[in-house]
């Protein structure tokens, strides 16, 4: 049988330091293996940025419980950097704007870094890029402006499906890809993801809106409320969602309104 | 030691100057003696003080070895350059000009050799910007000035290639006093890169240069400085651009380097319909003081300047910028904005920042804006979740950071070398 590609256990994180600690993951366990798509579901403040959040390493979070294998290798003690050398890509929900550094160097950096065994030069690198640009039919102008800079919502989203084209990672995770576009970009950015799909990386992507995957049709679908998932399924749970809100898992689990709305 | 008027009198003797020039000399050699080191009660200097930074004059003496030869087997042009000098102390050497370049009448040489041969077009020109009453420096740079280079650029004639200007301190103790003039009549055009050095010194030295630009009607330019001596080094500098109608100027100084760096700019807008951009960008280590006064007078109307600084410090470093955009009454329409931004990147390092506003026309557009901020975390893990390591990404950043002043050089070929000595300086 395959080993999985991510397996959280009874993963607890707070943010926060002494007093100030707060738990926003309560418990979630998950096991994605290659070729799958995970979608990750959840009401504003119900921890899903958190997950993304810790998955990558970000500072400020703290693992107070449980612990995340990915290849079989706890992360704990990982930096960002070497988690994304490991082939772990996180799409922002909110790309960061890099003043003065263009998107061909960053991401010429960033591949050199990460395919450190297949170091490309300017040249190979800009004809390795065109062909992920041509898949994605991303337009030329983009590469040569800075990162994000400027940028509408939908260029960011794009740029950042450019970037897990090119860095070709083993487990990527969609924060929130969807938000801040309309129907046409929400599409195209949709193709781009599976275009960038196969049967070897393992997908986790995390939305508010059942609109998303519409296009994307991930396999499992869980639903996190208030830093735990309370139900996984198929396809079908999101059509449930859609029709019925959040709310009917409020009211089953017993939770007050508005619950664990402080952080994302 | 230190500088008195026999240098001055043997200087100009050695260089066989007319009397127009020596009696330049020996007027600002007057207000020398007349002024004494600034203070930090005087406004101009209120972060920098020179006493406290142990500044002495007395530590230096003139480079003696006084030597200008045009041309000579030691200098040959390089492919990149339409015109060349080297300065070594007090000894010139200037590149032969391309045949064709020359016989259309442009002029390119060193400041002493335009004075005996082009009296007609220096004399009305030289100190014409530079006030050497300006201060105890302006003035001790206007007695001694020994260097530096004269280029004309005679009516719709365009250097393509920069002129370039290597200047080096090679004995410890002395001082460099470099004046550069540039002329450029109407419809022309010229760039002109200076850099100043002091490999292998191994102790202290003094610079004291001026650059005097006179930009006629329409005519385009471009002047970068890029400062780049050792610790212990003390670099002062008095840049100064007047600009006639629908002239186009730009301005780039690039500070890595010395112990001391205080540069002074001033882009004087005379005509009509002028478009001036002042660039700066600085990186100050342990043991730096930075210091970046800039002026935006406005004299006429529809005429835009822009000034972008942008600075990174580390270590113990202090950097101050202070400058000043002012529209006289007769400076209608005006477009004028003055943009300092510092990245601090020690907890030991300081910025200052000072920009001010003097606005005599109400038909004006003008702003300015300073910042003193730190590396951003959220830039730094966006690079880091990237695959790209905390050190690499930090460089990436400042980089970036100071990078984007280059974006309104418009030279390739100055983006390119600001580039590669920023990426040097960041991986010490």
């Amino acid at each position: 049988m395959t080993e999985p590609l991510l397996v959280i256990e009874n993963l607890h994180v707070s943010v926060g330091e002494g007093e100030d600690a707060k738990e926003i993951l309560r418990g979630v366990d998950l096991k994605v293996f290659p070729g799958e798509i995970h979608a990750i579901m959840g009401p504003n403040g119900s921890g899903k940025s958190t997950l993304a959040s810790v998955l990558m390493g970000k500072p400020g979070y703290t693992v107070t419980g449980g612990r995340i294998l990915y290849k079989g290798e706890d992360l704990a003690d990982l930096s960002p950097d070497e988690r994304a050398r490991k082939r772990i890509f996180l799409a922002f929900q909110y790309p960061t704007e890099i003043p003065g550094v263009s998107v061909v160097n960053f991401l010429r950096t960033a591949y050199n870094a990460v395919h450190s065994d297949k170091v490309l030069g300017p040249l190979e690198f800009r004809k390795y890029l065109q062909t992920k640009m041509d898949l994605l039919e991303v337009p030329n102008s983009i590469i040569n402006r800075y990162v994000n800079a400027g940028f509408s919502g939908g260029e960011r989203k794009r740029a950042e499906v450019l970037q897990m084209a090119v860095l070709d990672p083993d487990l990527a995770v969609l924060d929130e890809t969807d938000t801040g576009l309309d129907i046409d970009a929400l599409k195209e950015v949709s193709a781009g993801v599976l275009k960038v799909h196969n049967e070897t990386r393992g997908m986790l992507v995390i939305t508010h809106y059942q609109r998303l995957l519409n296009y994307i049709q991930p396999g499992f679908i869980h639903v996190l409320i208030s830093g735990k998932i309370v139900r996984s399924g198929g396809k079908d749970l999101a059509l449930d969602l859609e029709a019925k809100g959040y709310d009917q898992f409020r009211v089953e689990l017993g939770l007050p309104e508005g619950q664990g709305a402080e952080a994302g | 030691m230190g500088f008195t008027r026999s240098d001055v009198e043997a200087l100009s003797a050695s260089l066989n100057e007319p009397d127009w020039v020596l009696e330049r000399r020996l007027e600002a050699w007057g207000w020398f003696e007349k002024m004494e080191i600034p203070g930090e009660k005087e406004e101009p200097w209120r972060y920098t003080n020179l006493k406290r930074l142990k500044f002495k004059l007395d530590d230096f003496v003139p480079s003696t070895q006084v030597d200008v030869s045009f041309g000579g087997p030691d200098i040959q042009l390089s492919p990149d350059r339409s015109g060349e000098a080297h300065q070594r102390g007090a000894r010139i050497r200037v590149a032969p000009l391309d045949m064709e370049l020359d016989s259309g009448g442009v002029i390119v040489t060193d400041i002493h050799t335009a004075i005996a041969e082009h009296p007609e077009l220096v004399r009305p020109n030289l100190f014409g910007q530079f006030n050497a009453a300006g201060h105890i420096f302006s003035a001790l740079h206007g007695a001694l000035f020994c260097g530096g280079m004269f280029i004309y650029v005679p009516r719709g004639k365009t250097l393509t290639l920069p002129v370039g200007f290597d200047c080096r301190i090679d004995e410890p103790g002395t001082a460099v006093f470099p004046h550069t003039l540039i002329v450029t009549e109407e419809n022309s055009e010229v760039c002109f890169i200076e850099r100043y050095s002091s490999p292998g010194l191994g102790g202290s030295g003094f610079s004291n240069s001026a650059i005097e630009v006179v930009g006629g009607q329409a005519s385009r330019g471009f002047v970068g400085t890029i400062q780049e001596y050792d610790k212990g080094v003390w670099h002062f500098q008095n840049q100064n651009l007047r600009t006639a109608r629908d002239a186009n100027f730009k301005s780039l100084v690039v500070t890595l380097g010395g112990t001391f760096s205080r540069t002074e700019t001033t882009a004087t807008i005379q005509g009509e319909g002028n478009s001036v951009d002042l660039m700066g960008i600085y990186m100050a280590g342990e043991g730096q003081h930075f210091d970046f006064r800039t002026m935006q007078d406005h004299a006429a109307a529809h005429s835009t300047s822009d000034l972008l600084y942008k600075g990174a410090l580390k270590g113990n470093a202090r950097t101050v910028y202070s400058g000043q955009i002012h529209v006289r009454p007769e400076g209608r329409e005006t477009d004028a904005y003055q943009t300092n931004r510092n990245l601090v990147l020690s907890d030991h390092a300081m910025a200052n920042s000072k920009p001010e506003l003097e606005i005599e026309n109400n038909d004006v557009r003008c702003s300015h804006a300073a910042s003193v901020g730190q590396m951003d975390e959220n830039e730094v893990f966006y690079l880091q979740s990237r695959g790209i390591d905390r050190v690499s990404a930090e460089r990436l950043i400042v980089k970036g950071f100071l990078e984007d002043v280059l974006g309104k050089v418009g030279r390739k070929d100055v983006e390119g070398l600001v580039s590669h000595l920023l990426e040097e300086k960041l991986s010490v």
